[in-house]
């Protein structure tokens, strides 16, 4: 079987030739993209949001809205999920074939426990971001500081030195 | 190790031990008579190890169960929550991106007068040194 040639290289390498000689000769490189793309034959957007728990056909047991109370409603998740275990004990006792409502529920609540914890990750990121902003501020006034520093000391070596030289 | 994780660790730990909790209890409950007229089951081996142990199974396992359930709480009780959520972390980034672009310019700034002054002094230096190598006295 033989085989065929390389497939020949993408047209544009030629605008790059004469990058060596000035770097701006070249196209500048593309803008990042916003909203929509399309990925190996995949639509991806660059927003993603976290699908609610009704899309994903799941009733939701804390209230909806932007801002919730995260703590209050894990604790209280994870009364109602104990509450659960402790009647699902029982109804395996009396009656055993009522189980499935009971791991229904027990799903449900983990299901919307794990919800919950996903939506605090935006939260989480957002004190990341704002914690490095932080770092990034205090070490640049450092190096301000210290370049201000050197270049006085540069002065004052330079002073001496001219001084030195004139006797 | 952040505390989302460790939270959602503990959502994990609690299911696997509510499953392995009801699935051993299940696997070896003792077979209980019923109804007067169905046979007696029949006594199986040595029934006094094996009631020492199914006793104090349960209590251990529900024991666990408890106890990761108040660790979850502690975990809860741990999570830093940002007063006045979502907007007013939004606000106070855009702040620091303000003063963060600030002080990124004094540093450029900073940092063009630097080199200004290492050209001049280099400058300086090379004359000295050819005025030392041809003797020749400044003015």
């Amino acid at each position: 079987m033989a085989t065929a040639t390389y497939p020949p290289p993408p047209p544009y390498y030629k605008l790059y030739k004469e990058y060596s000689r000035d770097p701006n000769s070249a196209p500048a490189p593309p803008p990042p993209v916003q909203g929509a793309y399309v990925l190996y034959g995949a639509n991806y957007t660059t927003d993603d949001v976290l699908p609610g728990l009704e899309e994903q056909g799941v009733r939701q047991l804390y209230p909806k809205g932007p801002n919730i109370d995260f703590k209050k409603e894990l604790r209280s998740l994870n009364r109602e999920l104990q509450l659960h275990f402790l009647e699902l004990a029982d109804v395996l006792v009396e009656r055993p074939s009522q189980y499935a409502r009971r791991v229904e529920e027990i799903s449900l609540i983990f299901k919307n426990l794990h919800h919950l914890l996903n939506s605090l990750r935006p939260h989480q990121a957002r004190a990341t971001l704002i914690h490095i902003l932080e770092l990034q501020i205090q070490r640049r006034k450092q190096a301000v500081e210290d370049i201000k520093r050197r270049r006085e000391e540069a002065q004052r070596l330079l002073s001496e030195a001219l001084g030195t030289l004139e006797q | 190790m952040d505390i989302i994780s460790q939270l959602q660790e503990q959502v994990n730990t609690i299911a696997a031990i509510a499953f392995n909790t009801f699935g051993s209890l299940q696997r070896d409950a003792p077979p209980v008579q019923l109804s007067p007229n169905y046979p007696e089951p029949p006594a199986n081996g040595n029934p006094v190890e094996d009631a020492a142990n199914l006793a104090e199974q349960p209590k251990l396992l529900s024991a666990e169960l408890v106890k990761a359930a108040k660790q979850f709480d502690a975990l809860v009780a741990a999570l830093p929550l940002s007063e006045g959520g979502e907007e007013a972390q939004l606000k106070r980034i855009a702040e620091l991106q303000a003063e963060n672009d600030a002080v990124g310019q004094e540093l450029q700034k900073q940092l063009e007068a630097a080199e200004k002054e290492l050209r001049q002094v280099q400058e300086l230096f090379s004359q000295a040194a050819d005025n030392c190598l041809n003797l020749k006295k400044p003015d």
